[in-house]
């Protein structure tokens, strides 16, 4: 049966007008009629989704995309220019952590503000009050003024009433990274624990990982729309490998600049893809010219996961006649950890004798490489073991992180028993 | 409306947690601390008594009294509309990042304020009795409704203002040059009968000038105060905050940008 929808969202639209510079005295607003210079910026351009009683979806994006908003315009904090936002229930937004703490007020006190300004009654404070205490963990703070506690016990102060406000539906935004890592993984818990009493949660985060734990659904915003919108795996893979695909655009963008800054236009014509750090070395006799890295459908690709089936090509030339040469390429990782390397032939075997250009392929059926960012290195090196060409770092490539129960940079096959 | 009003009156707690912290906060940490509440009215009243009797020569018999008795209720109205005109804007923070009926935070504002001249009150009755003008209980028992009226037209204007002040931040100088002379355009610190007839209208206009007029009736002169005058103030003041609210709920809707 289809659950009670508490959130309806119907064709959603904001745009924020942003002044030049902002004249709210009066004699700007009286001399310069020019205040009607503005710049109108949609963040939302056209958003709906329903979200039904007891569901946690998260929402995701990149800065500025306009999640926020959306959360705000949830709890009425902000308007919609445009459509219609109904949510039915109680709702709860935990957008900003200690509100209203007043630095002279004890513990004790600044909770009743704290918890008053989310709505809540005195009488339900005073039954939640012990709650609250516990779990903040500040029972011999509690009646010392907010001013003598640290950082660390402020957030969780703040928390500790934030997470204890039952509502039907809960707004959260951003807001988890508080605390030690112990303190965080409690409030998981007890997101967890407020979630299975049926309570809706609506989550912005960066966090794709937080959300994992959490969420039974992800919608991701760009651009103003909704851009996906289902199972968390799906949607994140989809996000991440679009967030990678912006930042390898950049860093190539990046590159080119470089290097023809720098003259070093040899290694551009390698591949499309190339990185800053890139560096070329060796005598040229042969050299590359062509780097590629596909994926199992023949296409280029620089994400892959854990397990995937990866194609190396390398296209050479030669001024020599008929050299013998071995090639060789190897995966480092971003902290420099040297992980994975092979060449064409060992020591003692026969070294392949080269035309004056062609391919050479190395097919990867498994990659077990573990999540993380890797450079690519590939050489070719003549039969004395003479440096030919060597393009180190020529690329980057990404295995997708999701959820991880390996460490290190690569993986077995392998399985637990008991 | 209907359930926009119910929205406000359930978070009275709040409005009661703030009027606390303000109270509280308010001299935490001077040394003198919850006594100022009484010395700045006390302070006021002699400068203006030794100003008033003994260089300008006021014909009133305990003229302190009469200063006081009109002031402390003055001090109320002033300061909340002073202090309310940017409650919303310095609470910009809140604003942007909690939902919760933006009227609380001008209600805070005049509440705490009362409070503050209930508290003042104890100075007031204890000059009352120190000189001997003395009370008259059926008199007195006009004194809780002299204030609900008051109560009344300062909230009405201070949610407007603090409406106001969000789109416009001149509005709280604009506001603190108007009380500098609405001060002289209300009784206080003379009487009624002192002032020309032919400006008096405008003295009948102006809503504090019954509401100070009744103080002064109820705890100087000891007699019921002008009941007409003070349905007026109160017609007045049930006509401004309705308005103001209008106003406030129309504005508030882009608080949040705005700040």
């Amino acid at each position: 049966m289809e659950k009670e929808c508490v959130i309806d969202v119907e064709h959603v639209k904001k745009q924020f007008k942003v002044y030049a510079d902002k004249g709210a005295m009066l004699k700007e607003r009286v001399l310069s009629a020019s205040r009607s210079k503005y710049e109108v910026r949609e963040i939302l351009r056209d958003i709906t989704f329903q979200v039904p009683r007891g569901q946690a979806v998260g929402l995701i994006g990149k800065n500025g995309c306009g999640k926020s908003t959306m959360l705000k315009m949830m709890t009425k904090i902000l308007k919609p220019n445009a459509g219609r936002i109904l949510v039915r229930g109680r709702v709860s937004s935990l957008i900003e952590l200690g509100a209203g703490f007043h630095p002279d007020m004890s513990g004790r006190e600044n909770i009743y503000i704290n918890a008053t300004i989310f709505g809540l009654k005195r009488e339900e404070i005073d039954r939640r009050i012990p709650e609250i205490i516990r779990f903040s963990e500040l029972e011999e703070f509690i009646d010392n003024p907010v001013r003598t506690y640290s950082s660390g016990m402020y957030m969780r102060l703040a928390f500790a009433v934030a997470i204890n406000v039952n509502a039907d539906i809960l707004l959260i935004d951003e807001i988890l990274a508080v605390g030690d890592a112990g303190f965080q993984k409690k409030c998981f818990q007890r997101l967890r624990e407020i979630k299975e009493q049926g309570t809706t949660i609506v989550i912005v985060s960066h966090s794709i990982e937080q959300m994992y734990g959490i969420c039974d659904r992800l919608i991701w915003i760009e651009g103003g729309r909704i851009r996906d919108d289902g199972l968390p795996k799906p949607v994140a893979m989809h996000y991440l490998d679009f967030i990678e695909d912006e930042r390898l655009k950049k860093l190539n963008a990046e590159s080119h600049r470089l290097f023809q800054a720098t003259g070093r236009h040899s290694i551009l014509e390698l591949t499309e893809k190339v990185h800053p750090d890139a560096r070329r070395d060796g005598s040229q006799e042969v050299y590359f010219t062509g780097i590629s890295l596909l994926d199992n459908q023949n296409k280029s690709c620089q994400s892959f996961d854990t397990g995937d089936r990866v194609i190396l090509k390398l296209a050479y030339k030669t001024n020599l006649i008929h050299p013998q040469v071995n090639f060789n390429m190897d995966f480092v990782k971003e902290n420099w950890q040297y992980c994975y390397g092979c060449c064409f032939a060992k020591a003692g075997d026969e070294l392949p004798v080269l035309d004056e250009s062609g391919e050479v392929a190395l097919v990867i059926d498994a990659l077990m490489l573990l999540p993380g960012k890797y450079y690519l290195d590939v050489g070719i090196n003549g039969p004395a073991g003479e440096l030919y060409d060597s393009v180190r770092n020529i690329m980057q490539i990404t295995v997708r992180e999701y959820v991880h129960d390996e460490f290190g940079p690569c993986t077995f096959t392998h399985y637990w028993q008991r | 409306m209907k359930e926009h009003l119910k929205e406000i009156f359930d978070y009275r707690d709040m409005v009661n947690s703030l009027v606390r912290r303000d109270l509280r906060g308010k001299y935490k940490g001077s040394v003198l601390g919850f006594l100022w509440t009484f010395i700045n009215p006390l302070c006021q009243m002699i400068v203006y008594t030794i100003v008033f009797s003994v260089i300008i020569r006021s014909e009133l018999e305990q003229f302190y009294v009469y200063m006081i008795t009109g002031m402390v209720p003055w001090l109320f109205f002033d300061m909340a509309l002073r202090q309310g005109s940017c409650c919303v804007r310095y609470q910009g923070e809140l604003v942007k990042k909690i939902y919760f009926p933006r009227e609380v935070l001008p209600l805070a504002c005049v509440t705490s304020n009362c409070i503050n001249m209930l508290f003042c009150f104890l100075i007031v009755f204890l000059v009352i009795m120190i000189s001997s003008v003395g009370v008259r209980l059926e008199a007195l028992l006009w004194l809780p409704l002299v204030m609900g009226i008051e109560y009344l037209l300062t909230l009405g204007f201070t949610l407007l203002v603090s409406a106001g002040t969000v789109y416009l931040k001149d509005l709280e100088h604009i506001v603190s040059v108007i009380l500098m002379a609405w001060i002289y355009l209300t009784p206080i610190m003379y009487p009624v009968s002192m002032i020309p007839e032919t400006i008096l209208w405008i003295f009948r206009l102006n809503p504090m000038t019954a509401v100070i007029e009744a103080y002064h009736a109820v705890l100087y002169w000891k007699i019921s105060p002008d009941s007409s005058a003070l349905f007026y103030a109160f017609l007045f003041g049930v006509v401004l905050l309705a308005v103001s609210e209008a106003v406030f709920v129309k504005l508030s809707d882009n608080f949040a940008e705005e700040l």
